[in-house]
């Protein structure tokens, strides 16, 4: 899988790209709008990440010009514009999703996954971590064959949680995801709502799911598993 | 009516500047009118004591003084004319003295004697009792063969005095009507002068720190309201520019701080990746994240704002029903609350109609009610009510929780205000979630109040224009 990732601030250039190889992706890096244009020109690759703020070329020019070579190329938007307004535009030019600075690491990961995982899905209706098992289609729970009732938002968090499994999501992500940008501000709501969680997925049984990650959110994950 | 206002001071100094040179003018008036009326029939009377003196008494000694007592009441008959005629001689006794007069306006022989002495010719007023008066002209006539005499010739007062006291009551009757016309002319004079203040002041109170773009109606009458209504543009110029400084400045800096963030953010989760690291040193980290997160939200959070300033609000204008927005964003919110053991409840359930955007009004449902739920101890209540009242759409929230302090209520809706160190209770928000609030109510063409007690809660009431 190859990424290009057109981003002038050398920084974020640099944690992007380390974050992505350490995913196992070839990531190549243009600093300009010109040279962005003219990589994914020349070469092929699987996603582009670009940035809107550019030197030279703007984002958005660039966007609409690899748009209209390639119609299905995979664009994510890394922008410190989160205007709504902004955000329309990418996506009327041809923008698959959008990612606001600061974000979370983790966040971008989870979206270049989403965004080459395109296409017809594979997702069966069944996921399963450890002995937990969510059935997707009638939104039923249970763990160890012991059925557990969950509240609609109790079951989107888990959800969220479990088709991501081994991954940290942060609680900005969880919220936008589960609730909506309006709750982003209360961050103690996906901690009360993981602490019931936790109270009928994990409590009654030996081995714990859910995990705290300190300062950057939850992940479950079967540690006696892995 | 305001006693203050210059338009009232304008009518009544008019009105008592009026009334005084009126009253003054009147004075004069009636004093010279008075003065001239009593010198013209002086000035008869003593024409005719001349004529008598001259033709009768002059001849005296010739023709006999009987037939000057019958030629006075012949020529003059002055009973009839009801006129005092008095001829003295030299010793003081009486050669003729006319009759009672007709209109019975004195008593002729009540009339005192002359007192003045050798004077040829002389007038006086006498004063007859009962505020009658008497005007008198004197002349001595010299006889040729010795002997002279003293002709006096009156006619009462009373004619002139009359006459002087119709104008007085005349003019006393005109003061109150000047005082009522120029007070009046006044007022509408003062009002018409003054309309452009009113525009003015009308225009200045509609402007805020939203439409400062706008500017006052000048006049160009080159007088000094024009002056008035540019100097006050110039001002609002000025604060436009100061306004849009520092909007621009909180949007720059938030703005610029995103990217450094992002690095931080990134290296810093990183770092807490690595499996080498001590258990110590990621809990360091993490605790680093959370800071970095929390700094995220409150740059998130004013540019939110610099946005809501801009007037970005409009974007997304649609009908939203508030009743059901607030039951189903509490609804979200429930078990935050039931996690501290506060009841939650939702009134009004008939639809209430606003135009807005509609993840703008949730976020302001979505502050106040967690506001609410923050400050409100184990056990209280929160009450969400979504009515109509005159007009408006009400969107209350009213919790038995600390109670804000009477001093702080007014600026609990400013950026980054807390109420004393106590209140700022756990690492998220910085005291900007009702700031937001407000702002979003005013793009919204609302506004948001709050009463509260210490110690027994507090109610927050959000009005916005109903749409239907």
């Amino acid at each position: 899988m190859r990424i290009l990732l057109v981003e002038d601030e050398r920084k974020v250039a640099e944690m992007v790209s380390r974050g992505l190889k350490a995913e196992r992706y070839a990531v190549d890096v243009a600093e300009n709008g010109d040279a962005g244009w003219a990589m994914a020109n020349t070469y092929d690759y699987d996603l582009v990440i670009l940035d809107l703020g550019l030197p030279d070329m703007d984002g958005g020019e660039v966007l609409r010009r690899i748009r209209a070579r390639n119609p299905t190329l995979p664009i994510l938007i890394l922008t410190a514009r989160d205007a709504t307004a902004s955000k329309v535009t990418s996506f009327e030019a041809g923008a698959d999703d959008y990612l606001t600075k600061p974000f979370a690491y983790a966040e971008l990961v989870v979206r270049v996954k989403a965004l080459l995982r395109r296409g017809p899905s594979k997702q069966s209706n069944v996921v399963r971590v450890g002995d937990l098992e969510l059935d997707r289609l009638t939104q039923q729970v249970s763990r160890g064959g012991q059925r557990i009732e969950l509240t609609p938002k109790e079951y989107s968090l888990l959800d969220y949680l479990a088709t991501h499994p081994g991954r940290v999501l942060s609680r900005t992500m969880i919220v936008e995801h589960v609730w909506d940008q309006s709750f982003e501000g209360l961050t103690n709501i996906v901690d009360v709502y993981v602490r019931h969680l936790r109270a009928k997925i994990d409590d009654p049984f030996p081995n714990k799911l859910i995990w705290t990650v300190r300062g950057a959110g939850y992940r479950l994950v079967d540690e006696a598993k892995a | 009516m305001n006693t203050r206002s210059i338009r009232f001071r304008l009518a009544a100094w008019h009105a008592v500047l009026f009334t005084a040179v009126f009253a003054v003018l009147g004075t004069l008036l009636y004093a010279s009118v008075k003065e001239y009326l009593y010198d013209t029939l002086l000035e008869t009377q003593a024409r005719r004591a001349r004529q008598i003196a001259e033709t009768l008494l002059a001849n005296a000694p010739r023709t006999g003084e009987d037939y000057v007592v019958r030629e006075i009441n012949s020529l003059y008959s002055p009973e009839l004319s009801n006129r005092f005629i008095r001829v003295s001689r030299r010793d003081g006794s009486f050669l003729y003295v006319s009759g009672p007069p007709s209109d019975q306006s004195f008593d002729p022989r009540g009339v005192p004697a002359p007192r003045e002495g050798n004077a040829a010719e002389f007038a006086r007023r006498e004063n007859l009792g009962d505020g009658r008066h008497l005007l008198v002209a004197a002349f001595r006539a010299a006889a040729a063969q010795g002997g002279d005499y003293l002709v006096e010739v009156g006619t009462s007062a009373e004619p002139v005095d009359r006459f002087a006291r119709h104008l007085l009551l005349l003019l006393a009757l005109g003061i109150p009507l000047v005082l009522a016309v120029a007070a009046a002319g006044g007022y509408i004079l003062a009002r018409r002068a003054l309309k452009p203040v009113e525009q003015i002041a009308l225009k200045a109170e509609m402007i805020t720190q939203h439409n400062l773009s706008e500017r006052l109606p000048i006049t160009h009458t080159g007088d000094e309201l024009e002056r008035l209504s540019v100097a006050l543009n110039h001002m609002i110029t000025r604060l436009d520019d100061a306004f849009g400084n520092s909007k621009r400045f909180v949007a720059d800096a938030s703005h610029e701080l995103r990217t450094p963030l992002t690095v931080i953010q990134g290296e810093l989760e990183n770092l807490a990746g690595d499996a080498h690291i001590s258990a110590d040193l990621r809990d360091r980290i993490g605790s680093t994240l959370e800071e970095v997160e929390r700094l995220g939200k409150i740059v998130q959070k004013l540019l939110a704002l610099s946005r809501l300033d801009a007037g970005e609000a409009r974007e997304e204008w649609v009908r939203v029903d508030l009743a059901s927005l607030a039951r189903a964003t509490s609804d979200q919110m429930l078990l935050l609350a039931e996690d501290k053991k506060i009841r939650v409840t939702v009134d009004g359930g008939h639809p209430v109609h606003v135009m807005g955007d509609r993840a703008r009004l949730k976020q302001v449902v979505v502050n106040l009610v967690d506001n609410a739920v923050k400050y409100t101890p184990a056990g209280g209540s929160v009450r969400i009510g979504v009515h109509k009242s005159a007009g408006s759409a009400l969107l209350e929230v009213a919790d038995t929780g600390i109670g804000i302090p009477p001093e702080a209520a007014p600026l609990v809706f400013e950026r980054f205000f807390r109420v004393g160190r106590d209140r700022s209770t756990q690492e998220d928000g910085a005291g900007l979630g009702l700031a937001i609030v407000k702002s979003i109510c005013v793009a919204h063409g609302g506004r948001v109040e709050v009463e509260s007690s210490v110690g027994s809660g507090s109610r927050f009431v959000v009005s916005l224009p109903l749409s239907d």
